[in-house]
């Protein structure tokens, strides 16, 4: 920062108290920036940091996104339309709302109850547990799409099983879906389990002091609580499901039509030179991208104003 | 048994069985299989496979391009919270809101996207050609697209220990005299430098297990630009499990590892604010 | 017969042993005050008779029958959380309506609901306010909806935990003989838990007071006062000073070897030099260390012998002044030894009959 200049010794300070005291007269406000005077050094500070804040975020996040409508319009409207309404997209279309239904499901449904069993009551290794659920976040996608080729694959040992039972797995639909839902699976959890662990149990023992079964007491005591944490937690699963790429990459075997999922299309046509069409497809998951950034912004807010109460 | 069946708010053991059981099946037992495969490789066919020189190269590209970006996201993450807390400037929201784009657009969007705009053709890309700089398929283009990955882990743990900042301490600094260069280094960087080593720390684990936006970008030549996933993927197409198993355990256990040291920090600053022992 | 029996109850958690053979009864109709430090265990006993939690061993009887199998919300009780526990989420019409809408006693006539909760809103003195959420009300209100929540399916036994623990002061003492007022209409049987000596005595018609896992002592007010049992409870009830050496006092006989001697204000009689004592031969000579002014009343700390213990005077009564040297006479003090508390009346006092 540029006031630098003036370093200031442990000893020294008290001498230099006298000035001070008076400026913080001359503001007596609430606002720790106004203590000191707004001097030029300060102004300039300011706009330099905002300034490549600024700068920052346009060659980041602007530039990439204006990159990808420039390319896809390049050869005009027909040509985008043509790619976007492709046979084999809108296959990638429905393989990728597939995954990330399946996801959402079964994420809900795990970390409903995870966050149930784990903030209501005490029990040995809860610790573990916890920690245990978040594992599939630190873990690289192509980690998780190869665990599940050794569980599933030609060389596991339950193959033959699968392979009598007619069952795919391993560059089929199924594969997809598994390396979607273990990349998000921890992403509704860890949003409720914060939530209700500053909740407490005072409600919910005194609903079922009074005989509630537990179903009541979820939905009338406990989901009112979490109702925004659980939409932010939606949000963020479909973010990363719809757009899950080094997982579903190693699982799908990239089949035109059949396993390829948005991303993994935009990767097909991309690597075949496909330009055009592989920026006009990832136009589709771009405006994804910016109706979850808006819906995230609108349920966070919501989920720190409206949970909480008293 | 009994103790658990006279329990007032129902359901742990539906609760709990469902977690654990979704839990072993989609996490744990996948993850166990990883283990069993590199077993499956005697010690020295292990060191062999992690010793190989390109695998080698590849943690070194992997690593020191996730370092750096982590490095760049360290400032520039520290620098946006701070604008976006303590500055009112029009469009401050629109900025708060594009943080989180990377969290939202799938990598290989973001990957095709990085590549088309620091090739020699894209807008930045033309740029830095001239000065004889090449982004697209170089280790600088890694690193361009993991700052573009890592930034929001930095900036979303840096902001709200900023906003809960008591601006009291501040004040009290102000009122001894201390110049605000002062304040910064020995008021406030002391309070929210946990938070950056954790945000740090988060985004190096990203970085060093990420693939889809940098594949694209990364031109993925041996020994230079080649990272550890891309290994992992091409040892799998090879059908050789076992590498592939013991490169990935590697990378598993130092983001164990990494995830081990965040947590420690945390816990230690919590002791620190909170008086525990 | 007792309508609430406890047969020896333990309860651990890890090694804290949050009760130690508890054993009481409590008479139906009844107002009881659980009185302790905490971590004395008066919580976990509230609870463990609601069902929140199940004792290690021994027995709770309501009403004739072992209830330990009987799960919390069967057992007929209402209950009456330190913070409430009202639903945020719903307005307080909702959550006195609640336990008449699910569980056992719940009710299918929307109508007989309705007229329910409206009276009870009533009797709580919240009648209009059955639209609005916990978060819109006072402190105080809030603790009458949680109060009406708990009586609405008609219990048989009202438990209550720190009932005016997160209230502030001066509510507090309108809401105590509130309380006590309503409870005492409706006649239904009671107990609060309190670490307040000032609420016990006041709220309770009997009182129990725990201390590190057990019962000390159970009876009314008055008799604790009194008769202290224990040497917790005589230390822990009032406003206790110690006597270094109860012998340099004159006219306490000997008795054996004792722990400590406990001195109330009450029991301390404080004149001025040129003020009448009536016990002038058995007074010794003190001295003033401290004088406060409490409001309705002086309180002197003296010292004597060695010891300091606290006199209270009369507003009316002349003033004294610290370092002023005055006179006490102690009229009683609590001796104990070991576990047990013994009264060692002023032997003076026997030769007037004077009976206090």
């Amino acid at each position: 920062m540029a006031s630098a200049a003036i370093p200031v010794p442990a000893n020294a300070e008290k001498k230099s108290s006298g000035t001070a005291v008076k400026k913080s007269v001359v503001s007596r406000t609430a606002s720790p920036n106004l203590i000191h005077e707004d001097s030029a050094a300060a102004k300039a500070v300011r706009y330099f940091l905002i300034g490549i804040s600024v700068l920052f975020i346009f060659v980041m996040m602007f530039l990439p996104l204006a990159t990808v409508i420039k390319e896809a319009l390049k050869q005009g409207w027909a040509a985008y339309k043509a790619a976007v309404t492709d046979d084999y997209t809108k296959s990638a279309i429905w393989l990728t709302i597939e995954a990330t239904i399946s996801a959402l499901a079964i994420n809900t449904v795990f970390g409903l109850f995870a966050a149930w069993a784990v903030t209501k009551f005490h029990f040995k290794g809860k610790k573990i547990l916890t920690t245990l659920i978040d594992v599939p976040i630190t873990v690289s996608p192509i980690i998780a799409g190869l665990i599940f080729v050794l569980v599933f694959g030609r060389q596991s040992v339950i193959y033959p099983y699968l392979k009598q039972a007619g069952i795919q797995i391993v560059y089929a639909v199924p594969g997809v879906i598994l390396a979607t839902v273990f990349v998000t699976f921890p992403f509704i959890s860890r949003e409720l389990i914060p939530v209700l662990e500053a909740q407490g149990t005072d409600e919910e023992e005194a609903a079922a002091l009074m005989g509630a079964n537990g179903w009541t007491i979820f939905t009338k005591v406990t989901f009112p609580h979490i109702k925004w944490a659980f939409l932010y937690g939606v949000v963020l699963c479909t973010a990363r499901a719809m757009g899950e790429f080094g997982a579903v990459s190693v699982l799908s075997g990239h089949l035109r039509g059949k396993t390829n999922t948005l991303p993994l299309y935009v990767e097909v046509l991309f690597q075949g030179f496909e330009w055009v069409p592989a920026f006009a497809v990832s136009s589709i998951l771009v405006i994804m991208a910016v109706v979850i950034l808006v819906a995230r912004n609108i349920f966070e807010h919501n989920a720190k104003t409206k949970s909480g109460g008293v | 048994m009994k103790e658990k069946s006279k329990r007032v708010i129902p359901g742990l053991g539906l609760s709990l069985g469902v977690t654990i059981t979704m839990l072993s099946v989609i996490v744990i037992i996948p993850l166990a299989s990883l283990a069993v495969f590199t077993g499956r490789l005697s010690f020295g066919e292990f060191i062999d496979v992690i010793t190989n020189k390109r695998v080698l190269a590849s943690f070194e590209v992997s690593f020191v391009t996730a370092f750096i970006a982590s490095l760049i996201n360290a400032v520039m993450g520290v620098v946006l919270a701070w604008v976006l807390v303590r500055y009112d400037f029009p469009g401050r929201r629109i900025i708060d809101g594009m943080i989180e784009l990377p969290f939202a657009l799938p990598t290989a969007v973001a990957g095709i996207s990085l590549t088309a705009l620091t090739s020699d053709k894209g807008w930045i890309g033309r740029l830095f050609d001239r000065v004889g700089i090449k982004i697209a398929y170089t280790r600088i283009g890694i690193t361009f697209a993991l700052v573009f990955v890592g930034i929001p882990f930095v900036v979303r743990t840096v902001q709200p220990v900023l906003e809960k900042l008591d601006g009291t301490y501040e004040e009290a600094a102000g009122v001894m005299g201390a110049s605000r260069a002062v304040i910064f280094r020995r008021i406030i960087f002391p309070e929210i430098r946990p938070a950056v080593f954790t945000g740090f720390g988060l985004a190096l684990g990203r970085c060093i297990g990420e693939y889809g936006s940098v594949v694209f970008i990364a031109g993925n030549q041996p020994y230079n630009t080649e990272i550890t996933p891309l290994i992992i993927m091409a040892k799998l197409q090879e059908y050789d499990y076992g590498s592939a198993s013991a490169i990935a355990l590697i990378m598993l256990i130092f983001s164990f590892t990494l995830l081990f040291a965040v947590n420690m920090i945390q816990v230690r600053n919590s002791k620190i604010l909170k008086g525990g022992r | 017969m007792a309508y609430v029996e406890l047969k020896n109850i333990n309860k651990s958690y890890g090694d804290f042993k949050a009760s130690d053979d508890v054993s009481f009864g409590i008479e139906r109709g009844k107002l009881i005050g659980l009185l302790g430090p905490s971590g004395s265990g008066k919580t976990t006993i509230l609870r463990m008779i609601a069902g929140l939690e199940s004792p290690d061993s021994g027995e709770i009887i309501i009403d004739g029958k072992v209830v330990n199998d009987i799960p919390a919300s069967k057992r007929g009780i209402g209950f009456v959380f330190q913070n409430y526990a009202l639903f945020r989420y719903m307005t307080v019409f909702d959550n006195v309506a609640f336990g008449l809408k699910y569980g056992p006693y719940a009710q299918k006539d929307k109508k007989y609901i309705e007229t329910r909760v409206n009276e009870l809103l009533d009797l709580v003195g919240l009648s209009g306010l059955g639209k609005r959420y916990p978060s819109q009300l006072s402190g105080g209100q809030r603790q009458r909806v949680a109060f009406a929540r708990a009586l609405a399916p008609n219990p048989y036994l009202l438990l209550l935990d720190e009932p005016f623990a997160a209230i502030d002061a001066k509510v507090r003492q309108e809401l105590r003989s509130w309380l006590k007022q309503i409870i005492e209409k409706l006649g239904i049987t009671s107990i609060f838990v309190t670490h307040d000596q000032d609420e016990a005595i006041e709220v309770a018609d009997e009182i129990i007071i725990t201390n590190n896992g057990r019962v000390e002592q159970q009876g009314t007010p008055i008799e604790i006062y009194r008769d202290p049992q224990t040497a917790f409870t005589a230390a822990f009830f009032g406003q206790t000073g110690y006597l270094e050496d109860y012998r340099k006092f004159k006219s306490f006989e000997p008795i054996g070897e004792i722990d400590k001697a406990i001195v109330r204000p009450e029991f301390v009689k404080l004149t001025k030099k040129n003020e009448f004592q009536k016990f002038k031969t058995s007074a010794v000579e003190a001295t003033v260390e401290r004088v406060s002014f409490r409001g309705n009343y002086i309180e002197v700390g003296v010292e004597s012998n060695g010891s300091h213990f606290v006199a209270r005077r009369e507003l009316e009564q002349e003033l004294v002044s610290v370092g002023e040297k005055v006179d006490v006479f102690i009229y009683r003090i609590f001796v104990t030894k070991g576990d047990k508390a013994y009264l060692l009346q002023n032997s003076s006092l026997r030769e007037e009959s004077v009976v206090i």
